[in-house]
């Protein structure tokens, strides 16, 4: 059953997978049924896959939060963030005794002698990393093409171009979910949407926000939809008997609401308001606490308490539960956590946020296990940007690239991937130089794009496909003749 | 039309040339530069819908006598007569009246946010300068300081006075408002200008940059160069321009370092439980104070401006300052936006062009009046022609705070106890979803460049930027929470206690009087009809309104049922309308 009948959007996205775009002004087949394209060949229709984003808003900090370790390096971060003698905290520069418990132990030591630590409110995410289930991707963001620092301070933008608006907040979480700055109508989690919804006997349930609206999840086909973390919100308008004890007059409301309109705003709202009546019961009982819904489960997983962020992924781990009633084979989940711009209190406000992240994202894992598919759901975290590594008294600035977390069962854990950045702020021509432009903002040597080809893949995406859905991916990898930045970065099973 | 429009010479003021050299130079500019006074085709309003049309974009609600002042005097004089109207009562005031500048330990009210919300719906509710207020509220979106993200000492009290200077300036000038803006303690501590201090080589530090990136890049100019019509500039090969570069970021950063919350009229109190030493509320209403030990002294080049080393804080800031307000992309950049916040998502770049032109010179060669801003908007053919109620892509969705405000003003809503316990309302699930001064961050609710995905906006090119808050949750939490207020009130604990004590015995305190559509109550087309014209200028329907009239006389009613059921019949009528898409696009 579809909830959602394939229109306009579906009918160009079928045209532009299958080359027709060109092809305007002739007549579009109006018997088009998108179960009929055959994308669900990508999939293995018999199992199940989700992906979760986890997105950190505000610009990450990246050094506090992967904390270089080894001595040489931490000397240096230590320096540069206004440390304390022997190693002890000082400006925005932890403690490196802090940093004990939660040393990182991938199966094979990094190159260099270089050791890394998670942000000492971090321990579940470390504990995640330690027993395989988690791993950490370095140095990822937004790249056009393969850049170095010396093409970054050139003039030549023809031949390397730059993603644009660099260190803006609301273009850089456009472009790290979409590819393109503020006003893109179209994220590569949505695009994964696009293939995966004809397998899914709801294709609403396919792309699912439990934060606010991100362009993450809308593809050409799928659309976002949206649900609170206490579940969808039935409209009591619609839902009770009468209004005010009037049953004509919630007839006229329920009518009013959901009409198509010729205006072009008016029709906007009331479809909007049109899903969220036809998905409420359908989410409704699929997440119902109990087993008494058909397909749902009850969930006993505990999540922390005073934790929007652990709240949303215990609604994504419900609405896993209930997957089964919802007809989902293959969903892209988003959720988000806000205030990581951390230019002023950068100690005690990173505490609280990285604690809670990692809470969070421990007791989702937790969940999937509990559900039996902690092997089919992998989480990642993305932020607008990593930060500068100067301080500015107590807090950092805007950067570039940054470092993400993957976990899952079918994350290959307890590993790095990607290169360690070098701990530097220098402005030479040294090799230690080249992996920031300029007080320490990364140069990513990973891209977004290289990044989400790999969750891609595993998702069941095919080669093709991946590079229509991820417009910059053609400039890296083999085909690209960059090895050095592989399509696959190999994180994942 | 206006281009053919000719030129209105501006008669030369011999006064001006006994003022000297300065003041002739001005003058003389002003006459060479005399802008083209638009010819408006719309002076008067002809019809109760189009004085309501008109009002409910120039403030936030329309009444019986505001509709019959502005069909008697038409909309410029109108206007000119509410940007006379005084300024009332301060939110910083309206704290202290309430006692919320106490210091007791059992209402910390130095530490609570709740007292800037009941602060902000009491104004935004109560004000009786409303076009003052709701030019404010469009100010907020903009240069945006939001109450959650304010974590020090009386930030209710910083919020009120951050709001107080929107206010103030809102009929003022631009750059005036641009400097209280960057000097207020409250954007201080938002954007971390307080505390800012100059580069140390030795330790490593530099200055924190976030204000001079978000004053370029929102208070100001944006990202890209912009035509006078508020289109971007391309180069030969259809790039756009970026307007600024991290280097004018990093310099311009230099400027803003050495300030802090001016401390030095603050009075200590012993708060007598605790024994904690608490500040008063002075500086709160201070500029924040430049420690000139703590300003860098190098020099800044940004904008093709450059401020030379040593230069003192205050003249930096002055030239900083300066260099933005004179850069060409401010008209049309603020233009375009103040224009969505009052009027439509998309207006014509010809419509942004005379509104910026307005902002350039206001026809007396000043820069930054905003009092022509709004004149340009509100007066402007595009927002005056019926032509947009007919045009499917005219007009925005009306935000959900304004929807509330606009219940509230129209129906007479009064807090019994007069202490106005509205909190943040910005649950989408369960309550409006917005809430004023609570932006999420200082990107406001929504971008004015949002486009909402897989929509007709997005197949046309269109921008919605209040649909970035339409989800599937915030539209059914809209409407159960007015579904009940409307019939309801609202629920308020100790209503007669400023203090936010919980389990106690609460009332229905704030409350709608609906008395004049009680008094229409038994004739349902003349319920209907009224709300049509008061909520939605007269833009529902013949059909939509048919269809709320056989609603509301399925339940019989007479002059001698209760008060319930007449209650019931009023409140059936708003619900339908505040629910209807009809009502929710503003056009």
């Amino acid at each position: 059953m579809y909830l959602l009948k394939p229109d306009l959007h579906s009918r160009r996205a079928f045209l532009r997978r299958t080359g027709q775009l060109a092809m305007t002004g002739t007549a579009l087949p109006m018997a088009l049924n998108l179960a009929a394209l055959g994308e669900a060949a990508a999939f293995d229709a018999s199992d199940y896959k989700a992906l979760v984003c986890v997105f950190l808003y505000g610009g990450s900090d990246y050094a506090n939060t992967v904390v270089t370790f080894d001595d040489d390096s931490y000397n240096r971060y230590s320096t540069v963030r206004g440390g304390g003698a022997d190693q002890t905290a000082g400006g925005i520069a932890l403690a490196k005794a802090d940093l004990a418990a939660t040393l990182l132990k991938p199966t094979m030591a990094l190159g260099g002698g270089r050791q890394y630590a998670l942000h000492p409110a971090m321990t579940g995410m470390a504990q995640l990393f330690n027993s395989g289930k988690a791993a950490v991707q370095f140095n990822v963001g937004p790249l056009v093409a393969p850049l170095t620092r010396a093409q970054y301070n050139g003039a030549d933008r023809k031949t390397y171009p730059l993603p644009p608006k660099l260190f803006s907040h609301n273009d850089q979480q456009s472009i790290w979910q979409s590819s393109s700055p503020e006003g893109s109508t179209a994220g590569w989690g949505g695009h994964l949407g696009d293939l995966a919804m004809s397998g899914n006997a709801n294709s609403l349930f396919t792309c699912i926000s439990v934060t606010g609206n991100a362009v993450f999840l809308s593809g050409d086909s799928a659309l976002q939809y949206q649900v609170s973390s206490g579940g969808a919100v039935k409209i009591r308008a619609v839902a009770d008997p009468g209004v005010y004890g009037s049953r004509e007059v919630r007839g006229v409301v329920d009518m009013l609401i959901r009409q198509s309109r010729g205006h072009m705003l008016e029709n906007e709202y009331t479809r909007v308001t049109t899903r969220a009546i036809a998905a409420e019961t359908h989410i409704s009982a699929a997440v119902a606490p109990t087993a008494a819904a058909p397909g749902g489960r009850p969930l006993n997983t505990a999540f922390p308490a005073e934790n929007p962020l652990a709240d949303q992924l215990k609604m994504v781990a419900r609405l896993i539960a209930g997957r089964s009633s919802l007809g989902a084979k293959r969903q892209v989940f988003f959720v988000s956590l806000g205030g990581f711009d951390l230019h002023d209190n950068l100690i005690t406000q990173q505490s609280a946020l990285l604690g809670k992240v990692s809470e969070a994202m421990t007791a989702f894992y937790e969940s999937t296990v509990e559900l039996g598919v902690s092997d089919k759901v992998t989480a990642f975290t993305a932020s607008d940007f990593g930060r500068t590594l100067t301080s500015n008294g107590d807090g950092s600035d805007h950067g570039w690239g940054s470092h993400s977390f993957m976990v899952g069962g079918a994350v290959k854990g307890r590993a790095f991937y990607g290169s360690a950045p070098p701990v530097s702020i220098g402005n030479t021509g040294a090799p230690e130089d080249q992996w920031h432009v300029g007080q320490g903002r990364l140069l990513p040597s990973s891209s977004v794009d290289q990044y989400a080809a790999t969750l891609a893949k595993w998702f069941g995406v095919g080669d093709a496909e991946l590079a229509r859905i991820l417009p910059n991916l053609s400039r890296f990898g083999v085909n690209a003749s960059r090895p050095d930045y592989p399509v696959d970065l190999g994180f994942m099973v | 039309m206006e281009t053919n429009a000719p030129l209105v010479e501006e008669p030369l003021d011999i006064n001006a040339l006994k003022l000297g050299a300065t003041a002739l130079a001005s003058a003389l500019a002003a006459c060479s530069v005399a802008p083209v006074r638009p010819q408006r085709a719309y002076i008067e309003a002809k019809t109760d819908d189009d004085a309501a049309r008109f009002l409910l974009q120039a403030q936030f609600s329309a009444s019986d006598a505001e509709i019959t002042r502005v069909r008697s005097v038409g909309y410029a004089r109108w206007l000119t007569e509410q940007f006379a109207v005084p300024f009332s009562e301060t939110g910083w005031d309206w704290l202290n009246r309430r006692g919320y500048d106490a210091i007791h330990n059992d209402t910390r009210y130095y530490d609570n946010s709740y007292p800037g919300d009941y602060m902000i719906w009491h104004q935004v509710m109560t004000s009786p300068d409303a076009v003052r207020k709701r030019c404010a509220l469009a100010l907020s979106e903009f240069f945006v300081v939001s109450l959650t993200g304010l974590d020090f000492g009386w930030r209710s009290h910083g919020l009120a006075h951050y709001w107080d200077q929107l206010s103030a300036n809102a009929f003022g000038n631009f750059r005036t408002l641009l400097e209280d803006v960057s000097l207020n303690p409250a954007m201080g501590f938002y954007l971390n200008t307080k505390g800012n201090q100059k580069e140390n080589p030795a330790t490593g530090r530099v200055p924190d940059e976030n204000y001079a990136r978000e004053v370029m890049q929102l208070f100001t100019i944006g990202l890209y160069q912009l035509n006078p019509d508020g289109t971007e500039k391309r180069d030969a090969s259809g790039q756009r321009l970026e307007s600024y570069t991290q280097s004018d970021v990093t310099n311009l950063a230099r400027v803003f370092t050495g300030y802090d919350f001016d401390q030095s009229r603050n009075v200590v109190t012993v708060e007598p439980v605790q024994q904690r030493k608490v500040g008063s509320t002075a500086f709160t209403r201070m500029r924040m104070a430049l420690a000139p030990a703590r300003h860098s002294s190098l020099d800044a080049a940004f904008l093709g401006t450059r401020i030379p080393a040593n230069t003192s804080g205050d003249k930096a800031l002055k030239l900083a300052l300066d260099t933005l307000f004179a850069h060409p992309n401010v008209g049309p950049f603020f233009g375009k936006q103040m224009i969505q916040r009052l009027v439509t998502s998309n207006p014509s770049p010809a419509y942004v062009a005379r509104v910026a032109a307005a902002f350039n010179d206001d026809g007396n060669g000043v820069r930054g009046n905003l009092q022509a801003v709004w004149e340009a908007i509100l007066l402007d053919d595009e927002a005056r022609s019926r032509n947009g109620l007919a045009d499917p892509k005219f007009g925005r969705l009306r935000e959900p705070m304004l929807r509330f405000i606009q219940w509230g003003r129209t129906f007479g809503i009064q807090s019994t106890e007069g202490s106005w316990k509205l909190g943040d309302l910005t649950n989408p699930a369960t309550q409006l979803g917005q809430s004023p001064l609570r932006s999420p961050s200082v990107f406001n609710f929504f971008r004015p460049g949002y486009v909402p995905p897989a929509t007709m906006m997005a197949t046309s090119g269109s921008l919605a930027p209040e649909f970035q808050i339409v989800t599937e949750s915030s539209v059914s939490g809209y409407l159960n929470y007015m579904q009940n207020v409307i019939r309801n009130g609202i629920f308020v604990n100790t209503p007669n206690l400023p203090n936010n004590v919980r389990n106690a015995k609460g009332v229905l305190d704030i409350a709608a009087s609906y008395k004049d559509e009680l008094a229409i109550v038994t004739n349902a087309s003349a319920l209907v009809k009224r709300l049509n014209l008061l909520l939605c200028a007269g833009q529902l329907s013949a059909a939509t309104q048919a269809l709320m009239i056989n609603g509301l006389n399925a339940t019989p009613l007479s002059a001698t049922s209760s008060e319930a059921v007449k209650l019931n019949r009023v409140a059936s009528a708003i619900f339908m309308v505040m629910a209807a898409p009809e009502y929710l696009v503003q056009k």
